[in-house]
């Protein structure tokens, strides 16, 4: 299959992540053989291959999620196309990019690859890293996106570093229009929508971080 | 589109610049080009991603150079360029701004403190709300003013798009590639948009409903009707639709100049013929200004003349 990287942006990574990557940084995939069941599989899998040829400090464990259930299990990975990052020491960041993390998104991805090489030390003011201490059950956040949505990588990296900073929370990016039933079930009709905790609370748009923390720190206020 | 883009991947170097400008539109991204060319430190702040709102627009057709080219590439094309003359760029929101200090400062939601000389103020419009009942309560159930992020949930369904302009226009066009059926609700009887692209809506399958407007829109869970009304007759009717796109225009993102800096009635940025504000070494660029003609042309204009009359400064 041709390459899915143009020169120009495979140097381009080339360049960042050698200035940018401090450790290594392990990429899990789980994907799925049922290419009716998961359309985006193997051009997800491809990408991420892609993305590890530019560094050496990135390595790739490709997963099937139907034969593999007791590892997708343990990393509470629900459905496919799945992508999840652990750094240096087996860490795992819980962060998820459900679908393919294809358009804006794939910014998103490459950001998380530089976080998730610094063990997850991620730019937040000190007023959020304050109110994270508050968070001290599991919360769950859900940003339903689009690949051609501007606004919506701001929305992904917002949850994927309150994730990466708070060891409660977990981030996920989920990519809508592949998974329609659970689109469905949370009215995703404009995007970027947020749900927290499997529909506790919920806002839609790429809210600055004071405003977004504000509404995460709600829900664990009102539990 | 680019099926993987690499755009919103950036990093801020240093706190302190020559030159910053807020929004990474048309714009500020001209700005930057000119202002790294004259050899100034500059910074772009973006708090999406760069490109501003060509990115909501499928294609454009308007930008000379181009005949044809996705709003997506273009902005590609502005941010390259810019990057190529050496601006930096931080994808962070400007919060807070003192514009009376020296360095003018610039707090951004990540609570990092900027310092600029100069600042361009160059954060562009978001749509205008209709204002009308059931607009906020059916916002994330099919009420949408973005058709490129949000059109594909109207895979084989009804939308009506509102407005005369050509943003409804041309967003409508794209809309009839997805939706099953596209009906443009306009409040007077012909459209304000390009000639060439009232052409084309005429030629599609897009519906129209003349001298109406929308005054309700309603449903249980989602959106399910809206309500028109005729402004000539005053009768109302059901119109029976899965999702309202609205462009009725445009409001300026100017609230936390509005301290410092005068504007119109509507909150647009009143500048001089140098593009420069009330306040010195302060610049406006582009949508947020008043101006006759908000247009990528326009805006790229603007951010050239706004450094070049800066450069004065140093």
């Amino acid at each position: 299959m041709a390459a899915l990287l143009s020169e120009e942006d495979r140097k381009y990574l080339v360049d960042l992540f050698e200035k940018e990557l401090k450790g290594e940084v392990k990429i899990l995939f789980f994907g799925s053989k049922k290419k009716e069941e998961c359309e985006y599989c193997e051009l997800t899998e491809q990408i991420l291959q892609e993305l590890a040829e530019t560094s050496n400090k990135i390595t790739i464990e490709n997963h099937d999620f139907d034969d593999e259930e007791a590892l997708a299990k343990q990393y509470n990975v629900e459905m496919v196309p799945a992508i999840l990052m652990l750094d240096a020491n087996g860490k795992d960041m819980r962060i998820r990019f459900y679908g393919i993390p294809s358009g804006y998104e794939f910014s998103s991805l490459i950001e998380d690859v530089i976080a998730t090489s610094k063990n997850g030390a991620v730019e937040l003011s000190k007023d959020t890293i304050e109110k994270l201490q508050d968070v001290k059950s599991p919360l769950k956040l859900q940003v339903f996106v689009t690949p051609t949505c501007p606004y919506c990588p701001k929305a992904v990296l917002m949850a994927h570093k309150l994730a990466m900073q708070s060891s409660n929370i977990v981030g996920e990016m989920i990519e809508a229009n592949e998974f329609p039933d659970l689109s469905m079930q949370y009215n995703v009709s404009s995007v970027p929508h947020i749900i927290i905790n499997d529909g506790e609370g919920e806002f839609v748009g790429a809210l600055p971080e004071e405003a977004f923390v504000e509404q995460v720190i709600s829900v664990v206020k009102e539990a | 589109m680019p099926l993987f883009n690499l755009s919103n991947v950036s990093k801020p170097v240093e706190l302190n610049y020559d030159v910053a400008i807020v929004g990474a539109g048309p714009g500020g991204l001209s700005a930057a080009i000119y202002a790294g060319r004259a050899g100034l430190k500059t910074i772009v702040f973006e708090k999406a991603t760069e490109g501003g709102q060509i990115l909501l627009t499928d294609m454009i057709e308007d930008y000379p150079g181009f005949t044809s080219i996705s709003g997506n590439a273009l902005a590609d094309e502005f941010l390259s360029h810019a990057k190529a003359f050496g601006a930096n760029f931080a994808n962070e929101e400007i919060v807070e701004v003192d514009l009376e200090s020296n360095p003018k400062k610039l707090k951004t939601d990540l609570g990092n403190e900027y310092t600029a000389k100069t600042v361009v103020i160059a954060t562009g419009s978001n749509p205008k709300k209709l204002g009308v009942k059931g607009e906020d309560e059916f916002l994330n159930r099919g009420v949408s003013y973005c058709a490129v992020c949000d059109g594909s949930f109207f895979k084989g369904k009804r939308v009506v798009v509102v407005g005369g302009g050509d943003s409804a226009v041309e967003e409508g066009l794209y809309m009839t590639k997805i939706a099953n059926e596209v009906t443009l609700v306009h409040r007077r009887d012909k459209l304000r948009a390009q000639k060439i692209a009232q052409d084309r809506a005429f030629k599609s399958n897009m519906k129209f409903i003349w001298n109406t407007v929308v005054t309700e829109i309603g449903g249980t869970k989602n959106v399910e009707y809206v309500i028109l009304k005729n402004v000539q007759t005053g009768e109302t009717t059901k119109h029976e639709t899965d999702g309202v796109f609205i462009y009725v225009g445009l409001t300026p993102n100017v609230e936390i100049f509005k301290k410092y800096i005068k504007t119109d009635e509507n909150g647009f940025i009143l500048a001089d013929d140098h593009m420069e504000t009330n306040v010195k070494g302060v610049y406006a660029v582009g949508d947020i200004r008043k101006t006759p003609l908000r247009q990528i042309v326009t805006a790229a204009s603007d951010g050239a003349i706004a450094v070049i009359d800066m450069t004065k400064y140093f």
